[in-house]
């Protein structure tokens, strides 16, 4: 009993792990105070942190939670906290658009589950090799994917800059 | 597989029950080191009587951690009519957890084999020897600062959500400063991990009971002892306690985030900070100071600079181990006590340009003069 809990273990866990991502990826969708919101968002960046770890790839799931998580969402945390969107056009507890997003999900995800999912190849488990640590992480980082990380972070300066601009834009529109 | 268990559960009750005890413990010995800095004779007045006699239990004040928490057990638990109860009830936890789940990936020993330490053991066990951590992983450094920076948005969200100016402005301090010196934190110990070549704590721990020069033990702090005053520094900052303590300065904010909270849910955030004095000697021993072995020592016994060795027990090497490493922590928890008492606070504007203006620098000029060494020396 014990013994056939534990070998399965690693797969409850990380059932159990993608529900919970996927119920606080829902929640975020369809809850509309912003600082709910930024929670789901955090929780269900938590539990993919969880499924990465589940997966073998610790540092992935380090990553996933330190730059997520500690970078991105205490910036939005830290805006929502300080704009205080407490307006009462936020007070409606779930969105508009909570039914037919329901069932156009279920519709979808019916569509995915026919046509797909019995094509999928089953992944033979401890099939990986070697596991993938962060020694190798890294030198294939550095070899053969800097470029591709150097143009994404191009693309944050492009958006740096343009949000630079749009402000810039609305001020001189108050001004004259 | 069972006795995987069997061993894992052990290794959390013992990692819990540590963390737990150093909560308690540094609440007595703040007060009393306090005590015996400013030449008082401190908290003695809470005692246990032994029932039909006239014998009082004083032990110099211990009993006071226990009044402590009896009061916020009984309490009124106070509720403020918020705007957003859900995150006002969940913030103590956000704040709570993750200082727990730190200490998963800290070392407190060396490799454990029951067998070599009663024979019976052996039956159930094998010869099976697992590291005395309770999960070993190849990012551990890593794992340290994603749980870390958790605790910054549990701050934010509990003055954000008490619907009080004073916990905003206290979660707005909160904030930034925690920002600001996670990202000095970071930068110190990246300084180790070029001299080490790994993010394992396990490794590093290994990495340092070696020598440098022949007689000096191999600790972080020998190679890196400018970057050991940056981290306690930083780390001390990143904790909010005095002279870092802007988010709750209590002659300015009340108590800062934390005023709407009453009873066991304020008694969160209090041990929350404790707890987290102890995991910052955790890592500072572990980084810096040969984590779980006494200089010279590893896992094998004493291998002492004039060549001489001395073999050990595996027992003994255990207990020494697991010792060693509550000593190292206590110190440097004591240490952290010492400045707490010792430096008047910060102005708020002082503490962020500390951070960026000195610190940074500082950091980033360390990590530069490294690099050029280790490369200097490799090649």
């Amino acid at each position: 009993m014990i013994r056939d809990f534990l070998a399965h273990l690693d797969t409850l866990l990380l059932w159990g792990f993608a529900a919970c991502a996927f119920v606080s990826a829902s929640l975020m969708l369809v809850l509309r105070q912003p600082m709910r919101v930024a929670l789901a968002l955090v929780s269900c960046m938590v539990f993919l942190g969880g499924v990465y770890g589940l997966l073998g790839v610790h540092f992935i799931a380090a990553f996933q939670v330190l730059i997520y998580v500690g970078a991105v969402m205490v910036f939005m945390v830290y805006a929502i906290m300080l704009l205080d969107p407490r307006d009462e056009s936020a007070t409606a507890k779930y969105s508009k658009l909570l039914w037919p997003g329901i069932i156009g999900f279920a519709l979808l995800a019916e569509a995915l589950a026919v046509g797909y999912w019995n094509d999928l190849p089953h992944a033979p488990r401890g099939a990986l090799g070697e596991p993938f640590d962060i020694a190798r992480f890294s030198t294939a980082f550095l070899t053969e994917y800097w470029l591709h990380f150097e143009l994404t972070s191009v693309l944050l300066l492009v958006a740096v800059v343009a949000a630079l601009a749009v402000i810039q834009e609305n001020r001189r529109h108050e001004r004259g | 597989m069972i006795a995987d268990l069997v061993i894992a559960l052990l290794f959390i009750g013992y990692a819990i029950s540590v963390l737990m005890g150093f909560g308690t413990i540094l609440t007595w010995v703040e007060r009393k080191q306090a005590a015996v800095m400013s030449d008082r004779i401190g908290a003695n007045r809470a005692y246990i009587r032994i029932p039909f006699t006239q014998v009082k239990l004083v032990w110099w004040g211990l009993f006071h951690g226990m009044a402590d928490g009896l009061k916020m057990l009984l309490k009124e638990d106070f509720k403020p009519r918020t705007y957003d109860w859900y995150a006002y009830a969940v913030a103590p936890w956000v704040v709570f957890t993750p200082v727990l789940l730190v200490f998963a990936v800290v070392p407190f020993g060396g490799n454990l084999t029951p067998a070599a330490l009663w024979a019976p053991l052996g039956e159930w066990f094998g010869d099976k020897s697992y590291p005395m951590q309770i999960a070993r992983l190849d990012a551990g450094l890593l794992i340290v600062f994603a749980f870390s920076g958790l605790t910054i948005i549990g701050a934010m969200l509990a003055g954000w959500s008490s619907s009080n100016k004073f916990s905003l402005l206290g979660a707005l301090r909160a904030g930034s400063q925690m920002i600001s010196y996670e990202l000095v934190l970071g930068l110190t110990v990246l300084g180790l991990i070029l001299i080490y070549g790994t993010v394992d704590l396990d490794a590093m721990v290994r990495h340092q009971s070696g020598t440098v020069l022949g007689f000096l033990p191999a600790w972080g702090i020998v190679y890196q002892p400018f970057a050991a005053t940056l981290f306690l520094a930083a780390a001390i900052a990143e904790n909010k306690r005095i002279p870092f303590d802007l988010p709750e300065a209590e002659s300015e904010l009340i108590a800062g985030y934390f005023t709407e909270y009453s009873a066991m849910k304020m008694g969160l955030f209090m041990f929350a900070e404790f707890i987290e004095i102890a995991i910052i000697g955790a890592l500072f021993t572990t980084l810096f100071l040969g984590g779980y072995n006494l200089p010279w020592m590893s896992d094998a016994g004493f291998a002492l600079p004039g060549g001489a060795a001395v073999a050990m027990p595996h027992g003994a090497v255990v207990v020494t181990q697991l010792g060693t490493f509550l000593l190292k922590v206590f110190v440097v928890c004591s240490f952290q006590i010492l400045i707490r008492w010792t430096l008047p606070r910060f102005r708020y504007d002082q503490v962020l340009t500390f951070a960026w203006k000195f610190m940074l620098p500082l950091a980033v000029a360390n990590l530069c003069v490294t690099a050029v060494a280790v490369w200097w020396i490799r090649s």
